[in-house]
């Protein structure tokens, strides 16, 4: 009885010691100070355990075809080399301010499996700056990465610049006829940064409040005021608003069409 | 007509006070225009719609009908004439006019 009474009383000694931390502002946030060590690697070994435990079933197709491996080098040359940097290219200025610093490519192509860089580049990684690609790039193309990011610890930067050159039509394969999933939109939803804009239930973010809650959207009869509120329409919304509302503030998100119904299949369970 | 586009929100008095409408009174109107039948409006009687999105914390918004700043001119240039900033909007003309629109705002802007 007398530890139990210790134990909760250390417990809430320890909860108002983190409550007058937070409140303090005393921890440093910039991101000119890095993490002191033991927090750095606390967190980095937190993140690759994360990622080898839910990249442990990944199906790792046939990697390393030249053709993928081309596509893998657009693809890395326009989005992965403004921060990642490559071999005898710097990361852009910006991302040399960035905390945690990315990782230069070609270690994580020796260190780490297909798997687990499949899993990162597809789903990103919270509080660093690695988005996830899912919602932006197909399936094909995130593997393609992956061939290429193997293939780069070999590639001298003279080898780097040749194959840089090689520019290769961007193919849309991610716009595939699917059904509309709600799960896949909820996803979704926070993938598009509509929370941006909208309370959205059960999601965490900026509150900056531009658009109406989306709290019980399901029930509601008008659609931006000036659609009939069915899933179909709501994704037409979500992929053109102004097509509907000239003059609205919403913008078009560069959403799919897939995922748009995805999202409507989700915002109609809002009830 | 390009106004309440433009109209900010700079003003450092209070621009609700500045408009003059009176809130209990902006009430009775939200319930008499009916504006509940579309609108959940919170403390107005058997205002449970849910045609458009609920008022809430309209004021709190940063757009209004997703066309235009929120500030209370706007709003109450808004409730007069949706059409006018949001030509395909479903909401009416409800014949409100300029001194209830003030009330109403004024009551809408003591919803949180």
């Amino acid at each position: 009885m007398r530890l139990a009474s210790a134990v909760i009383l250390i417990l809430a000694i320890l909860a108002v010691a983190a409550a007058i931390f937070v409140w303090s502002g005393l921890y440093d946030i910039s991101a000119t100070d890095q993490h002191l060590a033991p927090t750095y690697y606390t967190i980095r070994k937190t993140m690759e355990r994360s990622v080898e435990r839910r990249a442990s079933d990944i199906d790792v197709p046939a990697l390393g075809a030249p053709e993928q491996v081309q596509r893998g080098v657009v693809l890395f040359r326009d989005h992965c080399v403004q921060c990642h940097g490559a071999p005898g290219v710097p990361p852009e200025p910006f991302a040399l301010g960035l905390t945690p610093l990315p990782t230069p490519l070609a270690r994580s192509g020796l260190d780490r499996s297909p798997a687990y860089l499949y899993w990162v580049i597809r789903r990103g990684i919270k509080m660093t700056g690695m988005p996830a690609w899912q919602y932006r790039m197909s399936d094909a193309d995130i593997w393609a990465v992956v061939a290429f990011v193997r293939r780069l610890p070999y590639v001298a930067p003279a080898g780097y610049m040749a194959m840089e050159g090689t520019v290769i039509e961007k193919k849309e394969d991610r716009l595939a006829v699917r059904p509309a999933d709600a799960g896949r939109g909820e996803r979704a939803l926070k993938q598009y940064a509509c929370i941006a804009c909208h309370e959205i239930p059960g999601m965490v973010g900026p509150e900056a409040r531009l658009g109406p809650s989306l709290r019980g959207i399901g029930s509601r009869v008008m659609l931006g005021g000036v659609l009939p509120n069915t899933p179909e329409n709501m994704a037409l919304w979500i992929l053109a608003p102004t097509a509907y509302a000239p003059g609205t503030a919403m913008p078009a998100l560069g959403v799919s069409e897939g995922d748009a119904r995805d999202m409507a299949a989700y915002l109609a369970t809002l009830k | 007509m390009l106004l309440p586009f433009l109209i900010g929100c700079s003003e450092k008095e209070d621009p609700v006070a500045l408009l003059g409408g009176d809130p209990e009174r902006g009430k009775l109107l939200l319930r008499q225009f009916a504006c509940g039948s579309c609108h959940d409006i919170p403390g107005v009687a058997a205002a449970k719609g849910k045609v458009g999105p609920p008022l809430a914390g309209v004021a709190g918004r940063v757009y209004l009908g997703g066309v235009l700043p929120t500030t209370p001119q706007n709003m109450a240039a808004f409730i007069r004439e949706p059409h006018k900033f949001a030509p395909r909007t479903a909401m009416p003309a409800m014949g409100v006019n300029e001194e209830q629109a003030r009330d109403m705002v004024a009551y809408l802007y003591t919803l949180e």
